[in-house]
C-alpha cells in the first residue's frame, strides 16, 4: 500500500491540479472572511454582529467552507484518470482495483489534512488582523481552536467523498456538475422546505461539524445536528459511497 | 484463450467463442480488420474487460491473479493515455513506484525507446509516434517476459515502423514472447513467426505465416512478345496482367515452361510468384457475401 500511496503522490505532484484548487480554496476563503468582517448584510445595519463571539467563530469557520474545493479535487483527480485514460496503466499495474482507490483516498486525505491546517491558520490570522481594524468583540484563539477539529474532519471527508464520486461518475464534467448542483441547488432547496430531512444531508452535516449555520446570518445553529452526529452522518455518506465506488469499479470494463 | 465471448449490452457481440494460443518465445501477429475484436480480446486477456464467457490466461493464470503483473507481462494498448501536462519521465515514475521498480529503470527505458532527450517534456506536445514509443516504454518498464502490444505501428512513420521491427526482433531474440496486433499485415509480415487472424470476433486462421502462404494457390508469371497465344490445359487458369504478363494458376513453373517451349513461344520471363499475402489476408478477413 505504501508503494501505491507513493505512486499517487507522484501523480498529484506531477500536474498543477493541486495548486490550482488549493489557491482557489484560499482565495474563496479570504473573500468570505473579508466580506463577513467588512460588509454588513442589509437588514443588520443597527446590529453590530462583530460584537457577537459566535459570529466571529463563524468567520473563522470559513476555512471549512473551502471543503467544496477538496470535493472537486478528489473528483477531478479520480475521474481525470478515466478522462486521460491513465486508468488503463493504473489498473494494469495494480489489477486489484480497490487498492488503487484506497491509496488515492488515503493520499487525498493526507493532502486535505495538510491543506486544512494551513487554511485554518490563515483564516484565524486574517480574522484576527481584520477584527483589529473594526469595533468588535476580542479575537480569542480558544474560539479558533474549537473550529480546528471540524475543519480537519470536514476537509478530509470531503476529499475522500470526491474520490468516491469521481469513480462512480467517471465523466469528469458530469461528476463536477452533479456535485455542484447537488451542493448549491438540490440540498439548499430540500433544507428550505424540509428542514427535518435537510439537516441529515452532507452539506448540513458539514455545517454541524464546523458549528456554523453556513456563515449566513439567516440560519441558526439549532437547525443543525450535534457535532458527533454530524461527524457520524458525514462518515456514513463517505463510507457508503466509497464502498459502492469500489464495488462498481471492480466490475467496470475499462475500454 | 478459450471460448472467449464478450458482449456489450444485448446488441453487440465483439468477440464470439474465440479460442487460440500464442506460443512462448515467438512473435505472434494478431491480425484482423478494424472492429474485428482485437482490442477487446486483448483487454479481456489483461483483465481490463470482463468476458461474458470463456477464459483468457497467460501461462495458465489470469492477469489479475499475477502478483505485480507488469514485471511478468508488459502491455501497450491503443487507448492507454497520458496526462497531457505530465512529462514522460513522470508518467513512467508514477507507474514504477506503484510496481516497486527503481527510478534508474525509468531512465533505461526512456533510452531504449529513444525518448531520453524528450523525456522531460510534457506528453501533450508529443507526436503520435512519440506516444507510441512511450507506450512501449511503459510495457518494458517491468522487464517482462511477455509483451502484448495493441497496434504499436499505428501512427508511426516508415522510419518508426522499421525501428519497431528491429525492436520486436530484438525482444524475441531475448526470449520474450510477443503478441502484436495489427490491421495491416505488411506492418508485421517481416517480423512475426505465427499469425492469428480473426474476423467479426471469430478465428479464421491460426498457424505459421509460412503455412499460410503455402495454402494459397501458386502463380506462375510468363512474359514474351506473343505470349497471349499460349494455350493451356483446361484445369489451369490464366489472366493477363497490366504490363503484358500472363499469370497462370494450376500449373507448376516447369509445366508452364514446357508448354511454352512446345508451342515455340519466345519467353522473356518465367517466374513463380508466391501467393499474394495481402490478397490472401483480404480474402480471409472480408465478410463473406458482404461484397
Amino acid at each position: 500500500m505504501n508503494a501505491l500511496i507513493r505512486s499517487e503522490f507522484r501523480k498529484v505532484f506531477s500536474t498543477k491540479l493541486l495548486w490550482i484548487l488549493s489557491l482557489s480554496a484560499l482565495g474563496f476563503m479570504l473573500l468570505q472572511i473579508f466580506l463577513s468582517v467588512l460588509v454588513t448584510p442589509p437588514g443588520f445595519e443597527d446590529l453590530n454582529q462583530l460584537m457577537d463571539p459566535a459570529y466571529i467563530k463563524t468567520i473563522i469557520a470559513s476555512a471549512g467552507a473551502a471543503s467544496i474545493f477538496l470535493l472537486i479535487l478528489g473528483i477531478v483527480a479520480m475521474s481525470g484518470e478515466y478522462r486521460n485514460q491513465t486508468i488503463t496503466s493504473t489498473f494494469l499495474t495494480t489489477p486489484v482495483r480497490w487498492r488503487v482507490m484506497a491509496a488515492k483516498m488515503i493520499t487525498f486525505a493526507i493532502l486535505a489534512l495538510g491543506l486544512a491546517l494551513v487554511l485554518w491558520f490563515i483564516a484565524a490570522i486574517t480574522t484576527m488582523l481584520l477584527l483589529g481594524t473594526q469595533e468588535s468583540a476580542p479575537f480569542e484563539w480558544s474560539a479558533a481552536f474549537e473550529i480546528l477539529g471540524g475543519t480537519l474532519i470536514g476537509l478530509v471527508l470531503y476529499a475522500i467523498l470526491g474520490v468516491a464520486i469521481g469513480s462512480l461518475i467517471t465523466s469528469q464534467v458530469a461528476a463536477i456538475v452533479i456535485a455542484l448542483v447537488f451542493s448549491f441547488v438540490v440540498e439548499p432547496l430540500i433544507t428550505i422546505f424540509f428542514l427535518s430531512i435537510g439537516k441529515w444531508l452532507p452539506g448540513s452535516a458539514l455545517n454541524a461539524i464546523l458549528q456554523t449555520g453556513g456563515g449566513g446570518p439567516e440560519s441558526s445553529a439549532s437547525d443543525l445536528l450535534s457535532v458527533p452526529v454530524g461527524i457520524g452522518v458525514l462518515v456514513g455518506y463517505t463510507v457508503v459511497l466509497a464502498v459502492a465506488a469500489a464495488l462498481i469499479t471492480n466490475k467496470r470494463d475499462i475500454t | 484463450m478459450e471460448h472467449l465471448t464478450k458482449r456489450f449490452g444485448s446488441e453487440v457481440t465483439a468477440v464470439r467463442d474465440l479460442s487460440f494460443s500464442a506460443a512462448p518465445g515467438k512473435v505472434t501477429g494478431f491480425l484482423g480488420p478494424n472492429g474485428a475484436g482485437k482490442t477487446t480480446t486483448l483487454r479481456c486477456l489483461l483483465g481490463l474487460v470482463a468476458q461474458s464467457e470463456g477464459s483468457a490466461t497467460i501461462d495458465g493464470v489470469t492477469y489479475r491473479e499475477i502478483e505485480n503483473p507488469i514485471t511478468v507481462v508488459g502491455a501497450s494498448l491503443e487507448a492507454s493515455g497520458f496526462h497531457p501536462a505530465r512529462t514522460a519521465r513522470n508518467h513512467l515514475r508514477m507507474i514504477a513506484s506503484a510496481a516497486k521498480i527503481g527510478d534508474s529503470r525509468v531512465s533505461e527505458v526512456l533510452e531504449t525507446v529513444g525518448l531520453s532527450a524528450a523525456g522531460d517534456r510534457k506528453v501533450g506536445g508529443y507526436s503520435l509516434g512519440m506516444r507510441q514509443r512511450l507506450a512501449l516504454g511503459v510495457a518494458l518498464l517491468g522487464d517482462p517476459k511477455v509483451l502484448i502490444l495493441d497496434e504499436p505501428a499505428n501512427g508511426l512513420d516508415p522510419e518508426g515502423i522499421s525501428w519497431l521491427r528491429s525492436f520486436l526482433r530484438h525482444q524475441a531474440s531475448q526470449g520474450v514472447s510477443v503478441l502484436v496486433s495489427s490491421h495491416v499485415l505488411s506492418e508485421v509480415q517481416q517480423t512475426v513467426d505465427d499469425v492469428i487472424i480473426i474476423r467479426s470476433g471469430s478465428l479464421v486462421y491460426q498457424g505459421s505465416l509460412h503455412a499460410l502462404t503455402e495454402g494459397g494457390p501458386a502463380e506462375v508469371v510468363v512474359r514474351g512478345p506473343n505470349i497471349a497465344q499460349l494455350t493451356i490445359p483446361a484445369d489451369w487458369t490464366k489472366r493477363s496482367d497490366q504490363n503484358g504478363e500472363l499469370v497462370i494458376t494450376g500449373g507448376s513453373i516447369e509445366a508452364v515452361g514446357r508448354a511454352a517451349f512446345e508451342q515455340s513461344l519466345e519467353l522473356h520471363e518465367l517466374s513463380s510468384k508466391a501467393a499474394d499475402l495481402e490478397a490472401l489476408f483480404l480474402d480471409l478477413t472480408t465478410e463473406e457475401g458482404a461484397a
